[in-house]
């Protein structure tokens, strides 16, 4: 990765070594300027009013929603519906989808794509079934096609990568297995978005969720990506301004897709920031990327091997990606604010995967996750740290 | 236990700082639900525990390690030491209110730090006197040592003080160690409104002087400092040391010395003494009956100075 980067980030200025881009990454210079950009330019409103600030804002929202698109690689880019974040993709469509059937999703998902199924489940509108993963905490096929086999699954939520150990799970094959059984796949791609190459055609996929924050992007910007015909598909449970084409007293008519679904004033600010997010993403590269992280946890799991500590799911680095989570007798918490004393900055605790950790009865972990700006170096210092200054207390 | 160390601490700093406030209700739930037996879940102690070995690691994993590992124990020291401080303060605070010094029903109050209504002004007259600094001279005041000597120890004291009495040991190791290197001088700083009495005892003194036994009249004195009858206590002491009597009683009685006693108190004033004793060694001034090693490093200092000019 060309150190450079790092230029981009004033907050590294600060001496801080941040490996918590798992949960937010950090924001290079250019997204924070076209941010700015419309605070400073054309602080107006979209697709409503039609003087020359107005119309500029409605501009570079479509530019921003093209640029996105063409990230995916999807069809057109109303395709792509922009949300707070994944959160609020998944739960748009676990209202709006028309389920009346079994949702599955894994044993490792976040609370996100967890909590808005169990709800519906206690409301009795849907079965909920969890594929358990494999020991290694890979995804288990085998079992998921044996769900599948058990009839009526309507949509699969699942996770591409995982935020509690960074295992991604095979996309493609999951996709054309939900097919053949008719389901419909929804993807929380929160980790992978701005980590791996993300086809939507190629993989086949039918909605997609993800967050502008977790890819260099702002926060309270994120998007939902669904395939054309099952967006039209889908009864929009929030309504208001921009929804529709027009109402009356008793009823309205809904406005074209994706802005059926965009109730009320938009984050024109966060949707033109994460666009600049998704090119300086793509002028370094997913693949680039996503080889910089490997490589860098490559080190950080030799590391943390040679510690009394149990790193969580594969130990092959390569399966995990940027991110690197374990547990040891010493309580999580603690070892992330002795790093933090350091200026080293991980995050500890459940990641929001509590289900997890109740299942295995483990309190919390420490997780280290890279991103385009860490380095070798700052492996090397936490490679110091944990050895000459943590091992004692982690026995 | 650090969250009752926490309660106090962020307790106090919460008066001024909205942030502290808060962390000082976060340490009051956590006290007050440990002592209904419930574990502390705002994570406040384990917080405040690895905030601190995260600070003490980065200069000794050593120390960083036996901190993280014995932090129950040390913060339980330290909440007996807060306790017991407390107990302390609250002693103090009644003895004030009820016998108006802090250190209770003692024959000898001694210095009370704690002074709200201004009483150890009564010791001090630097807020009497505002003119300006005057270094004070050795002038015709009995001495020790060598008269020579460019080391000059000038002390200001009051033989009805503790503090001068206190002193005294340390004067005699001076003198006895640094013999001729030095010269000291004791001259009267009688602090009357504490020590009522104390300006009769220094003309006393001199009048032990005018018949050459002014040391042993001296050390009698302090070694008598208790004794509350002055005039028949300072008799005694003077026929102790076969002193002509009549000459003692005529030169006591005509207050002969009172000026010269006023004269060491103006300048002792003027040399911004506000307590006793004072020492002014070519310079440097000791206020307090210090430990000997404090004064030797002073006259070490001041015999190496004077060598070298």
């Amino acid at each position: 990765m060309n150190p450079k980067i790092r230029e981009d980030f004033p907050v590294l200025k600060k001496g801080i070594i941040y490996f918590d881009s798992a949960c937010v990454s950090l924001k290079p210079r250019q997204v924070v300027e076209a941010s700015n950009e419309y605070y400073e330019e054309y602080p107006a409103c979209a697709g409503r009013s039609n003087h020359k600030l107005g119309n500029k804002v409605t501009e570079k929202v479509e530019e921003s929603r093209n640029t996105i698109s063409k990230f995916f690689n999807a069809k057109k880019p109303s395709e792509i519906i922009f949300t707070r974040n994944t959160t609020e993709g998944i739960n748009l469509i676990a209202n709006s989808f028309d389920l009346n059937g079994t949702v599955v999703t894994t044993d490792k998902e976040h609370n996100s794509n967890l909590l808005p199924w169990i709800r519906l489940k206690e409301l009795g509108k849907i079965k909920h079934k969890v594929v358990d993963s494999l020991q290694d905490n890979t995804f288990n096929m085998e079992k998921f096609e044996q769900i599948l086999g058990e009839g009526n699954v309507k949509l699969v939520a699942i996770h591409h990568t995982s935020n509690l150990d960074g295992i991604s799970v095979p996309l493609k094959e999951i996709t054309k297995l939900a097919h053949e059984y008719n389901a419909k796949v929804l993807v929380d791609a929160a980790q992978s978005a701005g980590h791996h190459e993300l086809d939507v055609k190629k993989l086949d996929i039918d909605f997609l969720a993800c967050s502008g924050h977790k890819m260099l992007g702002p926060s309270g910007i994120g998007c939902l990506y669904g395939k054309e015909e099952e967006l039209k598909k889908l009864n929009p449970f929030m309504l208001g301004g921009e929804t529709v084409k027009e109402s009356w007293i008793d009823r309205y008519e809904l406005e074209e897709i994706p802005h059926r679904f965009e109730a009320g004033l938009q984050n024109y600010s966060g949707i033109i920031g994460f666009a600049a997010a998704v090119k300086y993403v793509d002028k370094i590269g997913r693949n680039n990327i996503h080889n910089h992280e490997v490589k860098l946890n490559s080190k950080l799991t030799h590391v943390i091997t040679g510690l009394p500590v149990q790193i969580i799911g594969n130990r092959n680095a390569e399966m995990r990606g940027g991110i690197t989570s374990f547990y040891s007798k010493m309580d999580s918490h603690a070892i992330s604010l002795i790093l933090n004393q350091s200026n080293i900055m991980v995050r500890s605790g459940a990641f929001c995967v509590h289900s997890w950790f109740n299942k295995h009865k483990i309190k919390g972990a420490v997780r280290f996750s890279s991103y385009v700006y860490n380095t070798e170096e700052e492996v090397k210092v936490i490679d110091d740290f944990l050895n000459s200054r943590l091992l004692k207390m982690l026995k | 236990m650090i969250c009752i160390l926490a309660l106090v601490v962020f307790g106090i700093m919460g008066i001024f700082s909205a942030t502290h406030r808060k962390l000082a209700k976060e340490a009051f739930d956590c006290v007050f639900r440990k002592i209904t037996f419930r574990k502390c879940h705002t994570g406040l102690d384990s917080r405040i525990k690895s905030g601190i070995t995260g600070r003490i690691l980065k200069f000794s994993p050593s120390i960083g390690n036996f901190t993280f590992k014995h932090f129950e124990s040390i913060s339980w020291i330290f909440t007996i030491i807060m306790i017991w401080s407390v107990v302390a303060v609250a002693i103090g605070g009644y003895n004030f209110y009820v016998y108006g010094n802090c250190n209770g029903p003692v024959e000898n109050p001694g210095f009370c730090i704690f002074d709200p209504q201004g009483k150890n002004d009564v010791t001090g007259i630097g807020f009497q006197y505002d003119g300006p600094f005057v270094y004070p001279r050795i002038d015709d005041d009995p001495s020790l040592g060598n008269n020579n000597s460019k080391v000059e120890i000038i002390e200001f004291g009051c033989f009805l003080c503790p503090y001068t009495k206190k002193a005294e040991a340390t004067v005699k190791q001076i003198i006895s160690d640094y013999g001729d290197k030095v010269h000291y001088v004791y001259r009267d700083f009688p602090l009357n409104e504490r020590h009522q009495g104390s300006d009769l005892h220094a003309e006393a003194a001199d009048c032990a002087l005018e018949q050459g036994k002014y040391w042993e009249y001296h050390d009698l004195l302090f070694q008598n400092q208790n004794m509350t009858n002055h005039t028949t206590v300072m008799i005694e002491l003077a026929q102790q040391i076969e002193l002509n009597m009549t000459q003692f009683n005529a030169c006591f009685e005509s207050m002969k010395y009172k000026d010269e006693v006023q004269k060491d108190f103006e300048d002792g004033s003027k040399a911004k003494v506000f307590g006793t004793p004072t020492f002014f060694i070519n310079g440097d001034k000791i206020v307090g009956p210090h430990d000997y090693q404090d004064f030797k490093k002073i006259i070490d200092k001041k015999i190496r100075e004077t060598n070298e000019s």
